[in-house]
C-alpha cells in the first residue's frame, strides 16, 4: 500500500504545518525566555551578566487569548511594561511576554515565568482571573498584575487593575446625546457576560440620560459566547445598520473587533453624506481604526498602560497594593472633529469628568 | 426520484409564511399598524435588512456545501475557506487600492473566488487523491486557514472603499420590497441569483444529474462511463470557490476591513442550513434566512428594550428546530448515499 504510507506522510506534513503556522501567530519571545535565564538560581550562580544588570527585577507578561499587537488591551498592557522598564533601564532579557494560544494554557504559561523566576507577572484580560488568583496564592512571592480583573478578596501580592468603565461610558453618553440631531443614540456590545461591557454600557445610558431624560436608546449585546463575541466584525456592521435603519445618528462601538465592525459601518455612511457619529472604546481608536475616521468622533478609555506602569513601579519600591487599584478613563481626544464640537460641549464635558472624579456626578452602576 | 412529502409540504408551508411575511411587512411599514412596537420588532425594514444580510455568508456557505456533498465529498473546511477567501479579497484590494474603484473590487472578488477554489482544490485532492478520512481534511483546512491568515495578516492595511448598494430602477421604488430586495450591493444580488442557477444545474441539466449519479452511487456512475473522481474534483474546487466569494461578501460587501477569525463560525452554521435545508439550494436559502431572520430578531428585541425572554433563547430556537429536523421526529432530511466514501475503480488499488 505505497498510496496510504504517502498519505500518511502528507497528512502529518499538512499537520505539522498547521500547527506551525498557529505557533507562528505567537512569536517566539516565550521560547526565549526559558533559553536566556535557566532560573533566579542558575542565574545567581552564572553571576556575571545578571549581577550587570541594574537589578534583578523581572517582568513577565501573559496576554489573553490573541496577539500581543493587537491594538487592544494586551497591546496596551505590553507598552506599560515597556515604557517602564525601559524608563527603569531595564535589560531586554528581563522584560517578556507569552502570547497565549488557548485558554487552557493560561496556568501552564503563568507557570514558564515562575519557573523562571521573575518577580513580576502581569496577566491581561477578565478571563485569566481564576488562573492569576492561584498562581498568586501558591506563590506568595511573586507579584501578580491582573489587568482587568476585580478582586472580590484583597490578596496581598495580587492587585486587579480595574476602571471605572461606567465613568467613560458616562461621558460617552453625554457626548452622545449632545450630538444627536434624531433624538435616538445606539450602543453595538460585546457579550454582557463580561463586567466591563456591561458597565461601559450602563454608564452610557445614564450619561445620556442626564443630557436628556426622554432620549431614545438602542443597545445590543452580541448573542454568541465569549469565543466569538468580541470578533465577529460583520455582526457589529450588520447591528449597526440596523440602528442607522431605526434612526440613531450616534454609535457606541463597544466590542473588540465587533465594536470596530460598527465603527467601520457607521464610517460608511458619513462618507455617504449621513449626519452620523461613532464613539469607540477602550483605547484612543482613531489609532487603531483608521478605517472609522469619518465618524470617529471620540473613545470611552480605559487607560491600561500607565496603569500597569504605576502598578509595576509600586512593586519595584515595594509597595505594591494588593486588592484593587482604579487606572485612570476619560475620552479621547477628539481629532478631526475638534472644531466640529462646540466649544460648550467640551466644557460640559470636562466638568462632568471633575465631578465624576470628586464624586458629585454618580453614573449608578454597582449600586 | 422517491416523491418527499414532507418536504413538498414543508415547502408549501415556507411560501405561505413567506407570503403573510410580506404582506405583514408592507402594512407595518406602510399604515399605522408601525406604531406597534412589537409588529415592528417583527416585521420593520431594519428587521428585514438584517435578516437578508446576515443571511448571505450562510446561503453562499450552504451552497458550497451542497455542491461538495452532492457529489460525494463531506466539506467541513466551509469555515476555512471562507476565511482563506476573505483574507486573499481583502490582501488583493489592499495592494489595488490605487486602482478604480470598480476594477479594484472586481479582481479582489476574482481573488477571493481564486483562494476558495485553491482551498476546494486542497481539500478534493486529499480526499480523492490521498484517501484521506473527509472530516480530519476539512479540519485541517479550518487549522491551516486560521493560522495562515492569522500570521501574514498585517494590522496597519486599510482596505479603501468596498461594494455599495446598487438600486436596480424601479423596482427599487416599490415600497418597503424596495428598499429590502432591490437597494443591495451587487454580491447580495449575485448570491441570490447563484440559488436559482444552482437549482436548475443541478436537478435539469445532464451535469448535475451525473454530480448526483456520482453521490449517490459512484459504482453505477462508473460503470456507464462517468468519471467519478473528476466530477468530485470539478465539484469541490467550485465548492471552495462559493466560500471564497461568501468570504469576499464579508470583506468587501459588509465589513470592508478583514480580521482575524471574522468568519466567526458562519461556516458551520451554514453546513446545519445545507441540512435543514435537506441538501437543496432552495431548502438552504430558506434555513439561512431562518438563520439571520432569528438573529435580527434576538437584535430587535434588544433594540426595543425588551428583555423579559432571555436573548439567547431565540437564537438558540433555529438550531433546535434543526436538530429536530434531522432527528427525523417530523420527516426525514437524508444525505447523497456515497457521501464520505472514496470511490476507486475496480483494479485500480494497488
Amino acid at each position: 500500500m505505497r498510496v496510504s504510507k504517502r498519505s500518511f506522510y502528507l497528512v502529518a506534513l499538512l499537520a505539522i504545518a498547521a500547527m506551525l503556522f498557529g505557533a507562528c501567530a505567537a512569536p517566539v519571545a516565550p521560547t526565549e525566555a526559558p533559553a536566556d535565564d535557566s532560573g533566579a538560581a542558575a542565574s545567581d550562580a552564572a553571576a556575571g551578566d545578571a549581577e550587570a544588570a541594574p537589578s534583578d527585577f523581572q517582568i513577565g507578561l501573559v496576554t489573553d487569548v490573541g496577539r500581543i499587537n493587537d491594538r487592544s488591551f494586551n497591546q496596551s498592557a505590553w507598552e506599560g511594561v515597556v515604557q517602564f522598564a525601559e524608563a527603569a533601564g531595564m535589560s531586554e532579557d528581563n522584560y517578556r511576554y507569552i502570547e497565549t494560544q488557548d485558554s487552557k494554557d493560561y496556568a501552564d504559561n503563568m507557570q514558564q515565568f515562575i519557573d523562571n523566576g521573575y518577580n513580576v507577572i502581569v496577566t491581561v484580560g477578565f478571563a485569566l482571573a481564576d488562573a492569576t488568583l492561584t498562581a498568586a496564592q501558591e506563590n506568595p512571592d511573586i507579584y501578580f498584575i491582573g489587568v482587568d480583573q476585580f478582586q472580590a478578596e484583597e490578596v496581598p501580592n495580587l492587585t486587579g487593575l480595574i476602571f471605572h468603565e461606567d465613568q467613560s461610558g458616562y461621558l460617552a453618553g453625554v457626548l452622545a446625546a449632545r450630538l444627536t440631531q434624531s433624538g435616538t443614540i445606539a450602543a453595538v456590545l460585546g457579550t454582557d457576560l463580561v463586567p466591563p461591557v456591561v458597565a461601559f454600557n450602563e454608564g452610557y445610558i445614564t450619561g445620556a440620560q442626564s443630557v436628556n431624560p426622554d432620549i431614545n436608546i438602542i443597545s445590543t449585546y452580541h448573542p454568541g459566547g465569549m469565543d466569538v463575541a468580541f470578533v465577529d466584525p460583520e455582526w457589529g456592521a450588520n447591528t449597526a445598520k440596523q440602528a442607522l435603519d431605526q434612526g440613531a445618528d450616534v454609535v457606541f462601538g463597544a466590542g473588540g473587533l465587533t465594536g470596530n465592525g460598527a465603527l467601520q459601518e457607521v464610517a460608511v455612511a458619513a462618507e455617504g453624506g449621513a449626519q452620523v457619529y461613532c464613539i469607540g472604546v477602550d483605547s484612543d481608536q482613531w489609532e487603531t481604526v483608521p478605517a472609522a475616521h469619518p465618524c470617529l468622533v471620540s473613545s470611552a478609555m480605559k487607560l491600561i498602560t500607565p496603569g500597569v506602569g504605576e502598578l509595576l513601579t509600586a512593586a519595584q519600591n515595594g509597595e505594591f497594593p494588593g486588592g484593587n487599584y482604579y487606572g485612570g478613563s476619560g475620552l479621547a481626544p477628539f481629532h478631526d472633529f475638534e472644531d466640529s464640537v462646540p466649544q460648550e460641549i467640551k466644557d460640559e464635558l470636562a466638568q462632568t469628568k471633575a465631578g465624576l472624579d470628586d464624586g458629585s456626578v454618580t453614573t449608578g452602576y454597582g449600586q | 426520484m422517491r416523491p418527499n412529502n414532507f418536504w413538498k409540504t414543508s415547502s408549501l408551508i415556507s411560501l405561505i409564511l413567506a407570503g403573510v411575511l410580506v404582506v405583514m411587512a408592507l402594512l407595518v411599514n406602510m399604515t399605522p399598524l408601525g406604531n406597534s412596537m412589537w409588529l415592528r420588532v417583527f416585521f420593520g425594514i431594519s428587521a428585514l435588512n438584517f435578516t437578508l444580510r446576515a443571511s448571505i455568508p450562510l446561503i453562499l456557505g450552504a451552497l458550497s456545501g451542497i455542491l461538495c456533498e452532492r457529489s460525494g465529498i463531506i466539506n467541513i473546511g466551509i469555515e476555512g475557506m471562507m476565511l482563506a477567501g476573505a483574507f486573499g479579497g481583502f490582501v488583493a484590494k489592499v495592494a489595488t487600492n490605487g486602482w478604480p474603484l470598480t476594477a479594484s473590487l472586481i479582481f479582489s472578488v476574482l481573488i477571493a473566488l481564486a483562494i476558495g477554489g485553491l482551498m476546494g482544490l486542497l481539500h478534493a485532492t486529499l480526499s480523492i487523491r490521498f484517501r484521506m478520512d473527509q472530516i480530519i481534511s476539512g479540519t485541517v483546512i479550518i487549522i491551516l486557514a486560521t493560522g495562515f491568515t492569522a500570521y501574514l495578516f498585517d494590522r496597519n492595511a486599510v482596505a479603501e472603499g468596498k461594494f455599495n448598494a446598487l438600486p436596480i430602477p424601479g423596482l427599487a421604488q416599490i415600497p418597503v420590497i424596495g428598499p429590502v430586495f432591490f437597494d443591495n450591493p451587487p454580491i447580495t444580488y449575485l448570491t441570490l441569483l447563484l440559488v436559482v442557477i444552482i437549482h436548475v444545474a443541478l436537478f435539469h441539466t445532464r451535469w448535475g444529474l451525473r454530480t448526483r449519479a456520482v453521490g449517490e452511487h459512484p459504482r453505477a456512475a462508473d460503470t456507464v462511463g462517468i468519471n467519478v473522481n473528476r466530477y468530485r474534483y470539478v465539484n469541490t474546487t467550485m465548492g471552495g470557490m462559493l466560500a471564497g466569494l461568501a468570504g469576499a461578501f464579508l470583506v468587501l460587501e459588509a465589513v470592508g476591513q478583514f480580521q482575524e477569525g471574522m468568519t466567526a463560525g458562519r461556516g458551520f452554521i451554514s453546513l446545519a442550513a445545507m441540512i435543514f435545508g435537506n441538501w437543496n439550494p432552495f431548502g438552504a436559502l430558506g434555513a439561512s434566512l431562518l438563520f439571520g431572520y432569528t438573529q435580527a430578531l434576538q437584535n430587535e428585541l434588544l433594540l426595543a428594550g425588551f428583555t423579559d425572554i432571555p436573548r439567547q433563547f431565540v437564537s438558540m430556537l433555529p438550531y433546535v428546530v434543526t436538530i429536530i429536523a434531522v432527528s427525523g421526529f417530523v420527516g426525514r432530511v437524508r444525505p447523497p448515499a456515497a457521501e464520505g466514501k472514496v470511490y476507486e475503480t475496480e483494479g485500480s488499488s494497488e
